[in-house]
């Protein structure tokens, strides 16, 4: 039996980082700390390990890094290079006895869902922070297009900036610690994020929801004004500032694009009562979880019933400090004034 | 004459000390009546160490904090300016991220220091007293001057930066809502917080409803407050009632009854001053929910917090909101830093002096145990490991003469050089822009408005209107006099004082300003506070009607 290198996200948490990914281990240790998220699966950096060896694409990489690797050092070099080995990995067939393992995984994942030919994201999960690792390919349906999306998100190694990266680190070109994260897509009614604590003030007493219909990439873009809800920690009381939703991200034939929001729905609020309520809930347990505030990343996925719809697609550290500091500079330069009167 | 200075380096000498400074301002608030030796000799050096360590580690822009002057028993106090523009911009700069705790974390600033010095109280209470060797008695005495001195460090950096915030939020309400600090909106802001002084005295009332359901209100409501734990110790029940009361006591009765003295015993030596405040409980009546009262206060607070909010420019609701918090742990801390740091501290100077003192008493060193505050730290080290070989008796014999002299004559309320007149003093001060000054110390002047046609004049401190009966009260022993609607006449008012606010219908203080413990515990119980009418106790008499109106700062004697 060889070893195993597919793992559904329920049996990861945070310590497995080196073996699936960033991603993939934070959403495990989301799953395994009471979070809904997208259900999938991961990918080890054993499974690219093993598919590079066994489908002789490592063999063809270390053959033209010989053979090349005075010369890469210039950028026109380097583009060649990414094109040439990313041709040799998206070349090559995954291994018989992989492409069975993936694809019973993948059949179990729809059976799950309660979908044929769920549409999936691919996406990748590196364990160390890389740039130019940021591959997803949306709405991946069947197990040969699953397949082949893979090796697409694998091959994203050999960017050119990666490559450079890995030159200016000194690392073995043909290594690559990544994995990949096989999620369903989410049928995205609405989409934002939510932060444990008043950015602005610092106020930890409330907690600030933020969110448009579609996917969560236009509340981030600052491309529209997006809906705001302050939520009392203790009582739930909420205030909602309605935001001016011109504009919604959807997926598009060509992956995601910006789309108008129909006029009834500009100057509605994107969450109803309940749905704040189970975000306020699992905010809380998390923020108290980590002991510091956090910021979240949620979508309400429209093919789910309540309260399963609210699924979390991120969490970590809220970035509030700076901000803070800033108001508390300007709140001490104002009490320096008391003493000009 | 050596012998004689209660306060070595810092007694006050008319020539040279006007010479340094023009006007030297008595403390009324503390050192009326004048205090016993021992407790000016701590008050004087370390409350004065306490005001230059918090201004200089605020870096304060205007004032390096206080000198004080020990005379007759009394503290004088006047202020150190920063002298020079260059040396204001150059503090500026440093106070600006002195301050940055107070604004980032303030509850965990203040409940560290409240960690750190409760474990000092613990260390020193660790001690037994009666059996102790003369050394380790010595040892604590020793420490309980460390602590004392540590005490102050935490009060006045606290006080400093905390008031500062206060200062600045009823600044930014005048001129971002157009409210001043008379206006009831601004009081409900400012009031309705839970604090430790307020859970003492829920538990006092939660005694009194004991007392009630074990049928022994009666008997309370028909003994003198001195009298009270003997008749309870009759019976059964009252001997159930008191064994939890002392342990309640044991607890949170480390205090003064007089916050700045230590020659009247603790709560937890005599409970009589507590169990006075559990009759008045009783006395206010069955149906009287102070906890129902407070989150009455709490939802006020609410509602005038989102109204104040919403009178503020969208933009600038920001850092005003987190100003808005910060205002108001004032209140909080005015009330709990007596708790947790004066008369805490003070109660274990009195433990520690007083177990020295019985070992004095056993070798002939003084006659009475209570003598020892005739005596200042220096002396009672002559004789701190070997007093059979000492005889203090002719220092005490001295200091209570003085003592006594001093109770006779008081205090100038200034001290000022010639050619100097109150006026001008009182300018010194408002311009030092010192927190502690504008809000505790002195206060705004009252504006006499002759077309009023009041009998006295003061300041707002809570506002509203009342009419009633007066009581004047010099000290804690005399609360039990107050009956219900009355209204409190004091020279100033301190934190054991506070049950007898939910019995009075107003009060008025001679001295005190918007953070006195008067007007913080008056807005808390939403009745009326005169303050700074300087001759309240003087012209008022018990008995007599009296009708204040706080918001224009008048008192009329209508009999």
């Amino acid at each position: 039996m060889s070893e195993k290198w597919i793992y559904w996200l329920e049996e990861l948490s945070k310590a497995d980082n080196d073996l699936v990914g960033k991603k993939c281990a934070n959403l495990g240790e989301m799953t395994s700390l009471g979070m809904r998220v997208p259900p999938g699966f991961a990918i080890s950096v054993h499974g690219y390990e093993k598919f590079m060896e066994e489908s002789g694409a490592a063999d063809e990489i270390r053959r033209y890094v010989r053979d090349n690797l005075p010369l890469i050092n210039d950028v026109k070099r380097q583009v060649a290079a990414s094109r040439a080995i990313r041709q040799f990995v998206e070349s090559k067939e995954m291994p018989r006895q992989m492409e069975i393992e993936l694809h019973t995984h993948y059949v179990k994942l729809c059976e799950r869902v309660g979908q044929e030919k769920v549409g999936v994201a691919v996406r990748s999960s590196g364990a160390v922070s890389m740039p130019g690792q940021m591959e997803t390919y949306l709405n991946v349906k069947g197990a040969r297009e699953l397949t082949r999306n893979v090796i697409r998100v694998w091959s994203s190694a050999f960017t050119t900036r990666a490559i450079a990266f890995r030159l200016a680190q000194g690392m073995e070109m043909e290594k690559a610690p990544i994995g990949v994260a096989v999620l369903k897509m989410v049928n995205a009614r609405c989409a934002g994020v939510c932060l444990t604590v008043i950015p602005t003030t610092g106020d930890t007493s409330k907690l600030l929801i933020e969110g448009n219909w579609g996917l969560g990439e236009s509340v981030v873009s600052g491309e529209i004004t997006p809906d705001q809800f302050y939520v009392d920690k203790t009582c739930g009381e909420f205030e909602c500032v309605v935001g001016d939703k011109t504009k919604m991200v959807c997926y598009g034939p060509g992956g995601t694009c910006f789309a108008n929001v129909p006029e009834e729905m500009k100057r509605k609020p994107c969450l109803e009562e309940p749905e704040l309520k189970e975000i306020l809930r699992v905010a809380k347990n998390m923020e108290e979880h980590f002991g510091c505030p956090q910021d979240m990343e949620w979508v309400v996925d429209d093919d789910l019933p309540y309260p399963e719809n609210v699924l979390w697609v991120q969490a970590r550290p809220a970035k509030y400090a700076k901000k803070k500091e800033s108001e508390a500079e300007y709140l001490a330069e104002l009490m320096s004034r008391v003493f000009k009167m | 004459m050596k012998i004689y200075d209660v306060v070595p380096g810092l007694e006050f000498d008319p020539e040279r000390d006007l010479a340094q400074s023009p006007a030297w301002f008595l403390d009324a608030t503390h050192s009326v009546p004048p205090w016993t030796p021992m407790f000016g000799w701590f008050w004087i050096n370390f409350c004065r160490h306490g005001m230059q360590y918090g201004a200089e580690e605020l870096s304060l822009p205007t004032v390096k904090g206080w000198d004080w002057r020990f005379l007759r028993g009394g503290g004088y106090l006047t202020l150190l300016l920063v002298k020079s523009e260059e040396e204001k911009q150059r503090r500026e700069v440093a106070f600006r991220s002195r301050i940055l705790p107070f604004i980032q974390d303030y509850d965990g600033l203040w409940n560290g220091f409240v960690k750190e010095i409760l474990g000092r109280y613990e260390e020193l209470k660790a001690l037994e007293l009666d059996t102790a060797s003369n050394i380790q008695l010595l040892d604590n005495f020793e420490q309980t001057i460390n602590t004392c001195r540590r005490m102050w460090e935490i009060h006045m950096y606290m006080m400093y930066g905390t008031y500062i915030a206060y200062i600045l939020f009823e600044n930014m309400c005048r001129e971002l809502a157009g409210i001043d600090d008379t206006s009831p909106l601004f009081h409900n802001v400012v009031s309705g917080f839970d604090n430790k002084v307020f859970q003492v005295d829920r538990r006092l009332w939660e005694f009194s409803k004991e007392a009630a359901s074990k049928g022994l209100d009666t008997l309370i409501l028909e003994s003198d407050p001195s009298d009270i734990r003997k008749k309870l110790e009759e019976t059964e029940k009252g001997r159930q009632f008191m064994k939890e009361f002392r342990a309640f006591m044991n607890e949170d009765g480390w205090r003064m009854q007089r916050m700045s003295e230590m020659n009247l015993p603790t709560w937890v030596e005599d409970p009589a001053p507590a169990l006075g405040m559990v009759k008045q409980f009783i006395v206010k009546g069955g149906a009287f929910n102070l906890e129902e009262e407070r989150k009455k206060l709490g939802d006020k607070r609410a509602a005038g917090e989102k109204e104040l909010l919403s009178k503020v420019p969208s933009e600038q609701r920001g850092w005003f909101e987190q100003l808005m918090r910060l205002a108001q742990k004032s209140g909080i801390f005015s009330e709990e830093h007596d708790h947790y740091l004066d008369l805490y501290t003070h109660a274990m100077m009195r433990r520690s002096a007083l177990g020295l003192g019985k070992r004095f008493v056993k070798s002939g060193a003084i006659d009475h145990h209570e003598d020892v505050f005739f005596l200042i730290p220096d002396e009672v080290r002559r004789a701190g490991i070997n007093p059979d070989q000492f005889d203090l008796r002719y220092i005490v014999d001295r200091r209570k003469a003085d003592w006594a002299e001093w109770q006779k004559t008081p205090n100038p309320p200034a001290i000022l050089a010639e050619g100097f007149d109150l006026d001008q003093a009182m300018k010194v001060l408002v311009q030092s822009n010192d927190p502690i000054a504008l809000k505790v110390v002195v206060g705004s002047m009252p504006q006499v408005r002759p077309e009023l046609k009041a009998d006295l004049y003061g300041t707002c401190g809570s506002p509203g209107v009342a009419e009633g009966t007066a009581r004047v009260i010099m000290t804690e022993d005399e609360l039990h006099l107050i009956k219900e609607g009355d209204i409190l006449v004091a020279a100033s008012t301190s934190p054991s004082w506070t049950p007898v606010f939910s019995m009075i219908q107003g009060v008025v203080v001679d001295r005190g300003a918007s953070l006195s413990h008067a007007a913080i515990v008056g807005r808390e119980y939403g009745i009326p506070v005169v303050m700074n009418v300087f001759e309240g106790t003087t012209k008022i008499k018990s008995g007599q009607r009296v009708k204040i109106d706080a918001n224009l700062g008048t008192v009329y004697i209508l009999d």
